[in-house]
């Protein structure tokens, strides 16, 4: 008597499945890894803003240690590039040097596409979804004593607000158009006379860029820590 | 007695003479303050210095080009969108108002105490490639000028030339001393 027995086979359909199994895990592995690396880590706000300008021509400047969370980095521009850029300028020495904060976040953004012109629809231009990048720009001029000249015009406000840390006075100056505009916050100190300036912008959905309280806050740190 | 001949013309005399002291404090005080110059744009000129201006602030501000010292309706829609952004009422014509935010935007390169030659005052924009969009303005002693970079000026504005805020054509700055 011949007893067959039936060898376990491995069957084809599960080959098939198995590998179709195989194959869809190593895709769906590529793929988010493909997608992670083009991810930027997050950036945190660094805990003192003057970590900003490590290692740019501003580094060791009087600046300022606090800036809103918004912002993640920092272009300074110094005297050298402005004298450069200017072409004509040659008194270096009494040339300031410029911090730009970016802001971060959507509604902080540059919105053009393309030019001015036709294309920008008017319902859209009127709202203010037609705007610049915000930023704040902080200008310290050593060795200056002085202020610029107080704008004036009908929508000018001018006012001093005292500044905690350094004990001294800041000249806030706003263009305000309806709680819009920009404001320029000036003061000096032992050392020089600054500047910070800033648009309150309107938006369609509110506003882009600090607020004047920020702008006064981010003067008043540029004395802290100072001793 | 003075005749009424004599009054009269002592009248006519004092009214001139007022005349012409306020002729020329809204001389002194427009050479000192360009924000006090004549609107541009559809509610005034529409060509020259002071428009090469504001087109020189648009081009930083809304990437405005060309600069040609002649409004158009690019200008205008510039215009708009900086009002729009400013909180100022939407005109597309750079009235008192807009050349007071224009203004306010303007920073010295220099220490305010220090006069710079040539072009030291300037209007920044941060650029989204990590560049700038910049317009250049030169305050001596006797006017304002606006200085348009290269690749933005259009004839009959020449780049790297200061231009007077004058109404009346686009001249290069000329100050005496």
């Amino acid at each position: 008597m011949v007893t067959t027995i039936d060898e376990p086979r491995i069957r084809p359909e599960w080959l098939l499945g198995g590998a179709v199994t195989l194959l869809g895990a190593i895709i769906i592995v590529v793929v988010t890894l493909v997608l992670g690396s083009g991810e930027e880590e997050p950036v945190v706000a660094p805990a003192d803003a003057t970590d900003l300008t490590v290692g740019t021509c501003a580094e060791g400047l009087r600046q300022p240690h606090w800036v809103p969370d918004d912002v993640r980095r920092a272009v300074a521009e110094c005297p050298a590039d402005i004298s450069a850029g200017i072409g004509r300028t040659t008194a270096e020495d009494h040339l300031g040097t410029w911090i730009t904060y970016p802001l971060d976040g959507e509604v902080n953004a540059e919105t053009f596409r393309g030019g001015p012109g036709p294309g920008w629809p008017a319902d859209d231009v009127r709202a203010g979804a037609y705007h610049p990048a915000s930023a704040i720009l902080y200008v310290a001029y050593p060795d200056s004593t002085e202020l610029s000249d107080e704008l004036s015009g009908d929508t000018v406000t001018v006012e001093w607000q005292k500044l905690a840390e350094s004990g001294g006075d800041a000249r806030v100056t706003r263009v305000d158009n309806n709680g819009y505009g920009p404001v320029r916050v000036e003061w000096t100190d032992d050392v020089g006379s600054y500047l910070l300036l800033a648009t309150v912008g309107r938006t369609p959905t509110g506003s882009a860029g600090p607020t004047v309280a920020e702008l006064v806050r981010i003067a008043d740190s540029v004395a802290a820590e100072d001793e | 007695m003075p005749s009424t001949r004599t009054w009269l013309q002592a009248g006519g005399g004092t009214v001139v003479a007022a005349l012409l002291v306020a002729a020329v404090v809204q001389a002194m005080h427009s050479s000192a303050m360009w924000v006090s110059n004549d609107p541009v744009g559809e509610c005034g000129a529409t060509s020259g210095g002071a428009v090469v201006a504001a087109q020189n602030v648009l081009w930083a501000g809304t990437g405005l080009q060309p600069v040609d010292g002649s409004w158009d309706a690019q200008s205008e829609v510039a215009t708009e969108a900086f009002q729009a952004y400013n909180g100022l009422p939407v005109t597309g014509c750079v009235d008192e108002s807009t050349w007071v935010t224009m203004r306010a935007l303007v920073v010295s390169v220099c220490d305010p105490e220090f006069e710079c030659q040539g072009p030291d005052h300037r209007v920044r924009y941060w650029a989204p490639d990590g560049g700038a969009r910049e317009a250049y303005f030169a305050e001596n002693d006797c006017d304002w000028g606006s200085v348009v970079p290269p690749g933005v000026a259009l004839s009959p504005v020449a780049s790297d030339t200061v231009i007077a805020l004058s109404r009346d054509a686009v001249t290069e700055i000329e100050c005496g001393g």
